[in-house]
């Protein structure tokens, strides 16, 4: 029985894993066809058995919930309902004049109204909450904690701004003074002086929107202040190279992970 | 003198059989175009197989410790201590993602935790051939630490096939059950945010590790710790604390090294090609599709 259980398992694993790798590198009709069809289609026979498994497990777990009253037993009632009006509307009530079958894709089906207009409308609400839980996510994230946080708050301002038509409308010296402000934001804590600070403040604003002018910036506005462009550097730069970073870690992960289960190493799957 | 032998005897199949495949001996046994491809996996497995008997045969192996894997341990104790659950979400992808393989794998070692501790685990599963290995990993998780009582199948158990309706569903556990400590370990989608803001929302302590590159953001912001990119797939070696299986996660970085180099290597070649010091387009080398030598 261990046998079974252990080494069988672990021989099953393995070559099935040479056999699918060796599938891209070896040029044989027989090998390609048996990686890329029956190997997808035993995947998919194991996986239709265990789907029957566990539409058993939903029915006995909630069954059993109702059965010895257990905390929140009223929501299995509910679960159960679901599941058998859908079981009825799929295998015994059709409501249309479609054959059984295809009435599942049939519009005037009972079967395709429930999925139209009680399923779908609860998806589509999940999927909404999504826009707050962004919302929620990024006031956390946006926080001003720590040096990070502050450049994610900048990137995630002038992205959002980027985005968004009005960033287009954003003239030059806007930008300037945006710039001009996070720069002694930063220095701040260096300039011990109020009255100085305030100063040069001040009069580095005046002389950025004096050169603009002389520049003639409003005409030939340099890409570094307009939100658009800055936008696209951004997404394009550094948020790319970050990505792709993380990238090729995965892709090292993947290899390794996979050569670890190949060889039999990694056995925690069947539990030792 | 003899482990040396042993240790050359790694590099003398792929070597040959690189040889076989950039100079075609075998008449078109192998499919051409491919050679990089092979011999990248050739040479990444041939190093993390180096690493791995180099820590087989008693190297000291050095890992930097990694704050999500030490906190698995304390959420667990804090959930026992609180004498609250622990809930385990496996992702919504199926087995053939190596994704879901890593966090079956690292559910196992959790489970054990769990054994040990005496707490409660609850695992939702999405897809039901997911909940089949992980009811056996969490098993035989239980027996080893010589706990089998305290398991029963009903600690993993199937919710939906859907994306939303899963992630409505284990929402509602959250809220319920309001576990102590929520572990996010496999493949997630556009539910991942869904998932960890009500996490975060019940003051659980959540520790999330994918490795879908585009749901790390979203993990970072509102778990307490994430396992990003090659930590997630780390973490059933750093936890298993094997000598071999740490020994592979320094081929690994190895491998990760060799890339750097490489890359290096690229953009001072491209540097000195827009200079017109070189006429050499590097970017050619790369220019392979595996897809398309299968045509």
């Amino acid at each position: 029985m261990n046998f079974f259980k252990r080494q069988l398992a672990i021989v099953v694993m393995s070559t099935m894993g040479f056999i699918a790798l060796s599938g891209y590198f070896i040029n044989w009709t027989t090998l390609r066809n048996f990686t890329d069809k029956d190997a997808t289609n035993f995947y998919m026979i194991i996986a239709g058995f265990a789907a029957f498994l566990g539409c058993l497990n939903l029915l006995q777990l909630h069954l059993q919930k109702i059965a010895y009253k257990k905390e929140n037993w009223q929501y299995s009632i509910f679960t159960l309902i679901g599941f058998i009006i859908m079981i009825i509307f799929g295998f015994i009530y059709n409501g249309s004049e479609v054959d059984m079958g295809p009435h599942l894709k049939d519009d005037k089906s009972a079967f395709y109204w429930m999925y139209n207009y009680i399923y779908l409308p609860l998806a589509s609400t999940m999927f909404a909450l999504l826009a707050f839980f962004v919302a929620s996510a990024s006031y956390r994230a946006f926080r001003i904690r720590n040096f990070e946080a502050t450049l994610l708050l900048i990137s995630g301002v002038l992205l959002m701004l980027g985005r968004v038509p009005i960033g287009a409308l954003i003239p030059w010296w806007v930008v300037t003074i945006m710039f001009t402000s996070i720069f002694f934001a930063i220095i701040a804590s260096k300039i011990l002086n109020r009255k100085v600070f305030f100063l040069s403040y001040v009069f580095s604003n005046i002389l950025f929107i004096i050169l603009g002018l002389l520049l003639d910036w409003s005409l030939k506005t340099p890409a570094i202040l307009s939100i658009p462009a800055i936008q696209e550097w951004i997404m394009a730069v550094p948020a790319t190279a970050g990505a792709r970073a993380i990238m090729i870690g995965i892709a090292l992960g993947i290899v390794a992970q996979s050569y670890r289960i190949m060889t039999g190493r990694e056995r925690s799957i069947l539990g030792d | 003198m003899v482990s040396k032998f042993k240790i050359d005897q790694i590099f003398i199949l792929p070597f040959l059989l690189l040889v076989f495949y950039a100079f075609n001996f075998l008449h078109n046994f192998f499919v051409l175009g491919n050679e990089l491809s092979f011999f990248t996996i050739l040479f990444s497995c041939a190093i993390i197989e180096f690493f791995i008997r180099k820590a087989k045969n008693g190297d000291d192996i050095y890992m930097r410790p990694i704050s999500a894997m030490q906190a698995m341990e304390e959420a667990v104790g804090r959930a026992t201590e609180m004498g609250n659950s622990v809930l385990y979400v496996p992702g919504i992808s199926g087995l053939d993602e190596i994704d879901t393989i890593s966090g079956v794998i690292i559910l196992g070692h959790i489970a054990g935790m769990t054994a040990e501790y005496e707490a409660d685990l609850h695992v939702p599963c999405c897809v039901p051939i997911v909940m089949e290995a992980a009811r056996e990993s969490c098993k035989e998780s239980y027996l080893k630490k010589g706990r089998p009582d305290l398991y029963n199948d009903s600690m993993v158990h199937y919710v939906t096939d859907d994306q939303f309706a899963y992630a409505a569903g284990v929402n509602g556990i959250m809220l319920r059950e309001k576990p102590a400590a929520v572990f996010y370990q496999g493949k997630f989608y556009a539910e991942s945010l869904l998932l960890a803001e009500t996490g975060s929302s019940i003051g659980a302590i959540q520790i999330a590790g994918t490795g879908s590159s585009s749901q790390i953001p979203f993990f970072v912001t509102a778990c307490d710790y994430v396992l990003i990119g090659e930590e997630f797939y780390a973490a059933s070696a750093y936890l298993s604390g094997s000598p071999e299986m740490i020994g592979s996660i320094k081929g690994q970085d190895y491998v990760k090294l060799f890339c750097m180099i490489f890359i290096l290597f690229v953009v001072i070649v491209s540097i000195f090609n827009y200079l017109n010091f070189l006429s050499i387009d590097i970017s050619n080398i790369f220019k392979i599709n595996i897809m398309d030598g299968l045509k």
